[in-house]
């Protein structure tokens, strides 16, 4: 079997409004649009991901959030209708959705092997979360490609944000192994938005655009240095204003997608492409990708097949893989076997 | 005053998916003396707020007449599923949207099929409400309110029950200590995770069965800080506002752990 590969890493922001506004035939209620630029911006990620023809879609949603070491959905379909707890006026969507379950099996597995609790998640009944299910559908309404839906576990709540961090990069390389262990050909989707500190009350229509700005100058000035530092490629950097970031804008990023997401890619110190930003109720969104096969990489699609069937991969992949940031940047901010996770750890 | 009984309750549902787990056999027996002693005040109404019913925009009130599901925790979800229906008391909730906006507090009612009704709900309902007989009155705990403003809500909530002649009994859903276990355990031998948890727990716990009023929010507030207690100890604010900001003596049922959290059912003197 070739080695699996992540070929692609997309910054995939979860709010239901995005929906709402887009009216699918899955979601109940109906609007009259909004949130337009930042809806622009998932067609260039549903674009990509045609293109990128992945075996898979990973995600991680703080909206799961586990207590309990970090888990990953392991029932072959689920299905049922999620009504989003906070904007149940936005969101009731009827959902069905194929899991890899051999690939959360084995990412399970490998997580336990480095250190971390982890649980596979088998009730037949369980309610996916509505993070999972809205990433997914602004990156793939079509719902044909199997996915992997994992927990943020609130270790960067429970524990200091630093520590928190550590847990999900050790979560994002055993997803990595997972991934190539399995030959997979997969995107991961961080499903979090960056400054989070919301309105506290709602416009009658909700998707009155008159309404929209950000919550503040503050938060507005963080998002555009993240994302400012995110087009460069300077993720090092990026990485290691992350604690201060989560502290001030409340960002969302705290609950560990995005480092989870770089540490699977092994820390690219590339420029993204940022496709699209956006506020929501006064949070800061933005829609990022990083297409590794751009990049060396990872094996273009058209290209994919030969390299599954054993054949010899593409020179450029391999010889420029790991670039000269890898490992020696962020990575090694999270060095170490990870924090303690016994009983008396605080 | 219409309140008639006064609880607080935890919303973890270990105990009620395995009562007959050591540790928590205990819990689960008072949980269920609990629901004795509400059923026999005979209450109109109960007045619930659980911390796991979490909002950010406005405060919501479910005002759904009947809600009918099965729930999997997103926790615990391999003990089993909880399978509910609660019935609303849905002029109560209605009139508690407009007291909320009386008292400068943004407010909404909420009334969807398959709405997810948050696990401590469920749990406080399956103990304390056998065969759903008594009607709920449930408000959400939003983020962004204080220890202070969950009072205020609690108290224009009983306010509300009494135009409306009703009787309440109030229920303040939540852990005491809130770390868990980030390990897995043999859950026989549950306790809590710390001495320093376990002794903040008893002080808080004795300081209600003694009463009090700015003093004992005081000290729940420090309690809050002290042993993380599950979203800033607002369910007990809730019961403090109901009871008018006077908790004058409590009896503490039962006193264990949930995965290594502070659980307690304890019953205040109306």
């Amino acid at each position: 079997m070739a080695q699996g590969e992540i070929v692609a890493g997309f910054i995939a922001p979860h709010p239901p409004h995005l929906v709402y506004g887009e009216n699918p035939p899955q979601n109940e209620p109906r609007s009259n649009g909004g949130w337009e630029q930042l809806r622009w911006a998932y067609e260039k990620v549903r674009e990509a991901i045609d293109e990128l023809k992945p075996d898979v879609l990973l995600v991680h949603s703080p909206h799961w959030n586990t207590e309990l070491g970090h888990h990953f959905l392991a029932v072959p379909h689920l299905s049922g209708k999620s009504v989003d707890p906070i904007f149940p006026n936005l969101f009731r969507y009827n959902f069905e959705l194929d899991v890899d379950v051999e690939l959360a099996e084995r990412a399970c597995e490998e997580a336990k092997k480095i250190g971390l609790v982890s649980k596979l998640m088998r009730n037949p009944r369980f309610r996916v979360d509505y993070g999972t299910i809205t990433s997914l559908h602004l990156a793939r309404p079509q719902w044909d490609i199997p996915v992997v839906g994992l927990s943020a576990n609130n270790s960067p709540y429970y524990l200091t944000t630093e520590e928190g961090f550590a847990e999900m990069d050790l979560l994002g390389k055993a997803t990595r192994k997972a991934i190539q262990s399995l030959g997979r050909r997969a995107v991961l989707l961080c499903s979090a938005t960056m400054s989070h500190r919301h309105f506290q009350e709602e416009p009658e229509v909700p998707e009155d655009m008159s309404q929209e700005h950000p919550y503040s100058m503050e938060m507005y000035q963080w998002d555009m240095r993240l994302i400012d530092l995110m087009r460069r490629g300077q993720l090092s950097e990026v990485h290691r204003l992350l604690p201060e970031f989560v502290e001030i804008a409340f960002a969302e990023f705290k609950a560990g997608s995005f480092t989870w997401m770089f540490a699977a890619m092994d820390y690219p110190e590339l420029p993204g492409e940022l496709l699209g930003f956006g506020n929501v109720i006064g949070t800061g969104n933005a829609v990022f990708k990083w297409d590794l096969t751009k990049h060396g990489l990872a094996t273009p699609a058209h290209a994919w097949n030969g390299a599954a069937n054993g054949a010899a991969r593409p020179a450029a992949a391999g010889a420029a893989y790991p670039p000269a940031g890898n490992g020696s940047g962020a990575g090694a901010l999270y060095g170490g076997p990870g924090p303690a996770i016994g009983a008396g750890s605080r | 005053m219409p309140v008639v009984c006064a609880f607080l309750v935890p919303g973890n549902p270990l105990p009620y998916l395995r009562p007959e787990n050591p540790p928590w056999s205990g819990i689960a027996t008072a949980y269920r003396a609990a629901g004795r002693a509400l059923q026999a005040a005979r209450p109109d109404t109960i007045l619930l707020y659980s911390t796991q019913w979490m909002a950010v925009l406005d405060e919501l009130w479910q005002t759904r007449p009947t809600l009918s599901d099965i729930h999997v925790d997103q926790n615990w979800y391999e003990y089993g599923d909880l399978e509910y229906t609660i019935h609303c008391d849905v002029a109560l909730a209605e009139a508690c949207v407009a007291g909320s906006k009386e008292i400068g507090i943004s407010s909404k009612g909420v009334n969807y099929d398959k709405f997810p009704i948050d696990t401590g709900t469920i749990v406080a309902n399956g103990f304390l409400n056998e065969g759903s007989r008594t009607p709920l009155t449930i408000g959400a705990n939003n983020l962004y309110h204080s220890f202070d403003e969950t009072m205020k809500l609690g108290e224009m909530a009983v306010k509300q029950a009494d135009a409306l002649n009703r009787r309440v009994a109030v229920v303040g859903v939540g852990a005491l200590s809130g770390s868990i276990f980030r390990r897995e355990i043999d859950i026989r031998s549950d306790g809590i995770t710390s001495a320093e948890d376990d002794q903040w727990n008893r002080r808080m716990l004795a300081a209600m069965e003694r009463g009090g009023r700015g003093e004992l929010a005081a000290l729940a507030q420090d309690f809050s800080k002290g042993a993380k207690a599950e979203m800033g100890f607002k369910q007990f604010a809730w019961i403090m506002g109901a009871l008018g900001g006077e908790i004058r003596g409590a009896r503490v049922h039962a006193y264990g752990a949930t995965y290594g959290a502070g659980a307690a059912i304890v019953e205040f003197r109306c």
